[in-house]
């Protein structure tokens, strides 16, 4: 009893000790200034709270209510009626025993390592073939690269469904002239998992290039050409100082770049929504297209939900590595 | 780094060092010659599927449907732009898309520019994870949004307003003005600001007076980027816009694909023009910044 009596109020005084001490302190230093420094303090907060108040409300709110839904059975009739009961991890059950879902998954993996090596590949050819042309061609190219760029993906998607149009679309007639497939006229993309993944694939490639090359580019042009010079005259190969000379360069860029496409690409929807609607069948549903279906054509929003939980967790994985290499690469957070 | 600054040692018979002569004029040239054939070759493959969009936009309805396709439309007409924009509810959905589209990019623009002053003029505890939470959030897949605020809007008779739209589109396009905005503010020399200190300008003063003039064109930029974002935006409008007369203008643009009017290519071509024209032209102003931009993980893709 007694040490718990006298050290309760001994904390007091030394906390109000310390209060007037603390009191005393500014009058050593002259009190404008740190009435200045605390007012100043107080300007970043001000400056960010409508920001901070909204953003919290419009995407932490949201993904608080995310995770919430995921452990409830909330589905079409909650939409009318409001009823819904919690669930526990059930949803979860069902998803990992959910055959679809594993499916999806695969199909995203998959899809996404496509996509995304395809986008650099290529795009790293169109920035090193940038370097080497006149400046006439690497303005006609940076015009097309902006064009296929600055296309709506909605808009490209109704495009791709007329290139691909079996009867009368001219992809279909570009390859039957070349003959290489046979009267390929009638060929229809949409019936075939195997040529609606390529559609697809070529579309997403086609828009995601422009950035990829555009922003190697620009680093492939700061690279010190005494370096290529001197592996030239050492006699390398053009390829060779390609790979022992720009290739190191452009290693930081590139790892950027490949993160963020896996992040896009992984997220892909419209495109896939537009020109396959995730068939024929399910054969095109990736993981956004099945979140889809199962929360806004099945309405059956709990499970929805824990999809996407489950995609966002995967994806925030992606996330930390891509920020983590943002730091490494000296970007001032 | 110590391996790029020594050039590889070169054995073998191509290995005879500075004493081999540079490539001739003729092999550079024919070097040239190649390099400017794949270009055209890229040019050619890469602009073709916008060719074609304006080249269909272009041709009367039965120069559209042709066995042997029609590079050139030999009778141009305008008349697939006149039936998409008379027809069905191209002005309301236009309306749709205009008012969602300001709304969005006044609220990001003004509270990204505040929020982007002070994580670029000040330095506080807690700033870094602050930059941290804003790249993070803008890589959330768009259904983890979705799916909540379509259940909180329907409970709240949200859904099919303006504002659900505005709120959807502002949780996206606000982190990525923060992180644009911050950009432009780190551009401006800290010794502008200390000027304006020492002529005792207060801290708003020198936000107001100082700092937000020299970023306008920052704030150009931003807007762009948040029109161009909210204006494309498909699966927000296309969940949350249930009636037709509240479509936005993606959402009208990808109805044209339904079955039921799956042949007038002519039609869906004119209107993919006009829907991607303002996007292009303002692609076109802001490409630089956005080379910058997207490469410190600025724009969801």
């Amino acid at each position: 009893m007694a040490p718990v009596g006298t050290t309760a109020p001994r904390r007091a005084s030394a906390t109000a000790g310390a209060g007037s001490g603390g009191a005393t302190a500014p009058t050593a230093v002259p009190p404008s200034r740190a009435a200045r420094a605390r007012r100043r303090d107080r300007a970043p907060l001000l400056l960010l709270l409508p920001a901070g108040l909204v953003l919290t409300g419009v995407t932490v709110v949201p993904i608080g209510f995310l995770v919430f839904t995921s452990f409830t059975d909330y589905d079409q009739r909650t939409l009318f009626t409001g009823a819904y009961s919690v669930v526990g991890l059930q949803q979860y059950v069902t998803l990992l025993g959910d055959e679809e879902f594993w499916a999806s998954l695969v199909r995203t993996v998959l899809f996404t390592a496509a996509m995304v090596a395809g986008s650099v590949v290529i795009g790293m050819g169109v920035s090193h073939l940038m370097t080497r042309v006149g400046r006439a061609w690497r303005y006609a190219m940076t015009v097309v690269l902006i064009l296929a760029w600055a296309m709506p993906n909605v808009a490209s998607s109704l495009v791709w469904n007329w290139l691909f149009q079996p009867g009368y679309g001219v992809v279909n007639w570009l390859l039957a002239q070349l003959g290489v497939f046979g009267d390929t006229t009638d060929l229809n993309w949409a019936e075939d998992p195997a040529l609606a993944y390529t559609a697809i694939w070529l579309l997403i490639v086609w828009q995601a290039v422009p950035f990829i090359a555009l922003t190697l580019n620009a680093a492939e042009t700061q690279v010190p050409a005494e370096h290529q010079e001197a592996a030239r005259l050492d006699g390398a190969g053009e390829l060779l100082v390609y790979r022992a000379v720009t290739l190191v360069f452009l290693r930081p860029t590139l790892l950027l770049i490949t993160i963020l496409s896996v992040i896009w690409d992984y997220n892909v929807f419209n495109q896939i929504w537009l020109v396959s609607r995730g068939g024929p069948g399910d054969s095109t549903s990736t993981l956004g297209v099945f979140t889809y279906v199962t929360a806004f054509v099945g309405f059956d929003i709990g499970l929805g939900a824990a999809i996407s939980v489950v995609t966002t967790l995967l994806l925030l994985a992606m996330t930390a590595v891509y920020i983590r290499s943002l730091l490494r690469a000296g970007e001032d957070l | 780094m110590s391996a790029t600054t020594a050039a590889p040692p070169l054995a073998g018979p191509t290995g005879s060092g500075p004493s081999a002569p540079p490539p001739a004029p003729r092999r550079r040239r024919r070097r040239r010659w190649v390099s400017s054939s794949l270009a055209a070759a890229f040019c050619a493959v890469w602009v073709f599927p916008v060719y074609w969009m304006v080249n269909t936009a272009f041709k009367p309805r039965p120069e559209v449907l042709t066995t042997t396709p029609r590079f050139v439309p030999s009778d141009p007409t305008l008349a697939n732009f006149v039936g998409a924009v008379t027809a069905s509810d191209f002005l309301v959905n236009l309306r749709n898309s205009v008012i969602v589209v300001s709304g969005t990019v006044v609220v990001a623009v003004v509270l990204g520019i505040f929020a982007a002053a002070a994580l670029s003029r000040f330095r506080f505890p807690g700033r870094r994870t602050i930059m941290v939470v804003v790249l993070a959030v803008q890589m959330l897949p768009s259904t983890a949004l979705l799916i909540p605020m379509f259940v909180m809007f329907n409970s709240v008779d949200l859904l099919g307003t303006y504002a659900a739209l505005v709120l959807a589109y502002v949780a996206t396009v606000l982190p990525f003005s923060i992180w644009v905005m911050r950009g432009f503010f780190l551009a401006v020399p800290v010794e502008v600001e200390e000027a304006a200190r020492i002529d005792g300008a207060s801290t708003w003063r020198v936000l107001v007076s100082v700092l937000f003039p020299l970023v306008a064109p920052g704030v150009i930029a931003t807007s762009i980027f948040a029109f161009i974002a909210a204006w494309n935006d498909y699966l927000f409008a296309y969940t949350f816009m249930r009636e037709q007369s509240r479509y936005t203008l993606p959402v009208w643009l990808a109805s044209f694909s339904n079955p039921n009017s799956g042949t007038d290519f002519g039609g869906q071509m004119a209107a993919s023009v006009l829907f991607s024209l303002p996007v292009v032209v303002f692609f076109l102003f802001i490409q630089r910044n956005l080379v910058a931009g997207m490469s410190a993980g600025a724009v969801k893709g």
